[in-house]
């Protein structure tokens, strides 16, 4: 057996060898952040129209111009709703985030708990002092702790998709509670061809979408207003939950195959004339605009019937966000402004067709939003309208409820394992106290 | 018995041939949905029932995909990226698995097993750190970026499987070229490297599909048009929650034209290069 010795000399060197070589590159990155040169980088998702897209980068270089930026400096990128995520999660560890990019209401509250986005206030509250103000209901989604970390962009309604062909081939007018809505739904439908509910019942977040709004109609929420109190398991839910169940099991007009749709699957099945109704953000009726224009004539908007409790809209809000790493901040908020002055902003929003609804009340006024009978209930929606999240805010936690599928694990315990409804709710609600008592203690 | 063997034999090749079948159609079904999709009008796509062939066959799909989308500069940046990280691959994996083979020095076994390790850490677990060097030395959104990002999973597995077959190639051969004048560069150039081309052709082909068909590293490190590949530029066809098939199965199917090409290239050599070490002869 040989004896190697080794110097204490030696042994400085490979330890400190093997330290650049582990932290080098993070040394490198260190640097980066400070050292990055003067430009405006904005993170788009893809528009429904090219006419949006195109109005939104003009508007981007446009404001860089006026900035005193040159067309180089800019980077104006469409990033896929696909691998967003991680596409954002990699660029914040690398201390090279957008300066301004388009999220959803849940990342905005999520990047704001975790410190990394601007505090905007100052430009909310502009917006509201314009003549008629904003529609408030944008505001819970941006608001975190008092304060806005996220400029609202758009409201996004959830109207009922309704076939209004098959109505007036029934001499039948829209629904006005759920028990009319059931019993019209067995008239016009002649399954298996088409059903009268394309309610999504996948172990997906559209389902808690859909679940939610009708539980509200029955009296039912999932936490309180203070975002602390969790009422899952309570009657008016269980009475919701039963009416979705007869939906299913008894009256047959939701498609047993809804238990395994994804979040597009109420949209295929609307788009392939197979459901009467969905209940869906206005993405149906933009790709209709484009698509199949034959089905978007015979296609009306609804608000969701009423249930004892009347009838509440589900809305959930894109927003602006402005990531605090970057070095120009001020770019970032000038970016902003530019894009929500109200001449501009308009462009936008009618370049859209009607998908994205107005955070301005006063851009109702305008002819477009009388132009069509389906945008007729769109100010109603976006005045009244409440986030999923009801009657609590957008806050992290329903962000992780809405993500972790609770609700609908919830309604497949009841339309899959044929548990009673009180025993899956409470279930349901054990799971949603756990996950906003973990997010009170962070 | 004759007759009895030859029965035998007629039944195992039936039954083979039952289950080449089976697999082509496993293999060849999806391609053929692809074009048919693509073939069909949204109406069709969206219809009650799955038509097997398109009943009013529409080429819509492809005018918009090259009409509205940036579909060939994808094609143009997924062709630059493959090709470079297939060449440069080649070069440093025959480099790297000559040394390892040939030259005796100190570490060589624990770099030849770092290499195995290397390849097996999941591409999850490196895109934050690779990004962050990425932006570091201003690589983020450009195809050079890209490159040495796949270089990192592509060099590992070309050097390990180029210097087990190297090890294969007799010494005696290159110890002739060395006393004939050759350097060691010339003799892996001009002794091992032609007796190596099975090895390369699977190396070649590995390389190539793998920079094709990635996705995580080229959604995160790619902001432009400029440098975005297909595999990213086929998630632009779904906005929120709609799937716009027609262009979208017509772009996965002529991207996957280009891995099949180099696989009918390669193939001769790709095929024996596969069951090399296989049977003993």
């Amino acid at each position: 057996m040989t004896k190697t010795n080794v110097t204490r000399r030696q042994m400085l060197k490979t330890a400190a060898a093997a330290s650049l070589a582990t932290t080098g590159p993070w040394w490198l990155v260190r640097g980066s952040h400070g050292a990055r040169a003067k430009k405006l980088v904005f993170w788009q998702l893809p528009n429904f129209t090219p006419l949006a897209d195109q109005l939104q980068k003009e508007q981007v270089y446009e404001f860089a111009k006026s900035a005193g930026l040159k067309e180089s400096e800019v980077e104006y990128a469409t990033v896929a709703n696909e691998g967003f995520a991680e596409k954002l999660a990699a660029a914040l560890e690398a201390g090279n985030p957008p300066d301004v990019a388009r999220l959803y209401e849940s990342n905005v509250q999520f990047y704001a708990a975790q410190g990394h986005l601007l505090d905007v206030t100052d430009l909310v509250d502009k917006m509201r002092r314009e003549p008629k103000g904003i529609f408030d209901s944008s505001l819970t989604a941006v608001r975190y702790n008092g304060r806005a970390y996220g400029v609202p962009l758009a409201v996004n309604p959830w109207p009922v998709h309704a076939r209004i062909d098959l109505l007036e081939q029934h001499k039948l007018d829209y629904p006005k509670t759920w028990d009319e809505f059931i019993e019209t739904c067995r008239k016009i439908q002649s399954p298996p061809r088409l059903f009268g509910f394309g309610m999504c019942l996948g172990l997906v977040e559209d389902t808690t979408d859909n679940v939610m709004n009708l539980l509200w109609c029955y009296g039912g929420k999932m936490v309180e207003a203070d975002n602390k109190t969790v009422v899952m398991n309570s009657p008016e839910n269980a009475a919701g939950v039963k009416v979705i169940e007869a939906m299913f099991r008894t009256h047959k007009i939701i498609p047993q195959g809804t238990i395994g749709w994804d979040n597009s699957g109420n949209n295929k099945a609307y788009q392939s004339r197979q459901a009467a109704f969905v209940m869906n953000p206005t993405s149906i009726y933009a790709y209709l605009n484009q698509s199949d224009p034959d089905l978007q004539k015979r296609t009306g908007l609804f608000p969701v019937p009423a249930g004892p409790k009347g009838t509440v809209n589900l809305i959930d809000t894109w927003a602006f966000g402005a990531f605090k790493q970057n070095p120009y901040p001020e770019l970032a908020r000038g970016l902003i402004s530019h894009f929500m002055q109200p001449a501009n902003y308009d462009k936008i929003i009618q370049s859209t067709g009607g998908r994205w609804v107005p955070v301005y009340k006063r851009l109702f006024d305008s002819p477009f939003w009388k132009s069509k009978p389906e945008f007729k209930h769109f100010v109603g929606m976006a005045e009244t309208g409440m986030p999923v999240s009801y009657a609590g805010s957008p806050t992290p936690a329903a962000g992780e409820v809405l993500n972790t599928h609770v609700i609908p694990k919830m309604i497949q315990r009841v339309l899959v394992d044929n548990w009673e409804p009180p025993r899956a709710l409470e279930e349901c609600h054990r799971r949603i106290e756990e996950v906003y008592a973990r997010n009170l203690k962070l | 018995m004759p007759r009895t063997t030859s029965g035998t034999r007629r039944l195992f090749r039936w039954i083979g041939n039952g289950l080449l079948l089976v697999m082509l159609v496993w293999t060849l079904v999806p391609f053929y949905w692809m074009i048919a999709t693509s073939l069909k009008a949204d109406r069709e796509i969206y219809g009650f029932e799955a038509t097997l062939v398109p009943h009013h066959p529409t080429l819509a799909a492809y005018v918009r995909l090259f009409q509205q989308t940036p579909f060939l500069k994808y094609v143009r940046n997924s062709t630059i990226i493959a090709v470079s990280t297939t060449a440069v691959s080649l070069v440093f994996g025959c480099l790297g698995a000559y040394a390892l083979a040939r030259l005796r020095f100190r570490g060589r076994r624990l770099i030849a097993r770092g290499l195995v390790f290397t390849y097996l850490v999941p591409p999850s677990l490196l895109f934050i750190p690779l990004f962050a060097m990425m932006s570091a030395l201003s690589l983020a959104d450009t195809h050079q970026g890209l490159i040495l990002a796949y270089l990192g999973f592509t060099v590992p597995f070309c050097t390990w499987l180029l210097m087990g077959y190297f090890r294969s190639v007799p010494l005696e051969l290159e110890e002739a070229a060395l006393v004939d004048g050759c350097t060691r560069l010339g003799a892996l150039i001009r002794v091992v490297l032609p007796m190596s081309l099975p090895a390369l052709a699977v190396v070649a082909f590995f390389s190539f599909t793998q920079a094709w068909n990635e996705f995580l590293y080229a959604n995160v490190f790619v902001n432009s048009v400029e440098v975005r590949t297909i595999t990213t530029g086929l998630t632009m066809f779904i906005i929120e929650d709609v799937f716009f098939w027609g262009p979208m199965m017509g772009a996965a199917f002529l991207s996957a034209l280009p891995p099949l090409v180099v696989y009918l290239i390669f193939q001769r050599w790709v095929v024996k290069g596969l069951t090399l070490g296989a049977v003993k002869g």
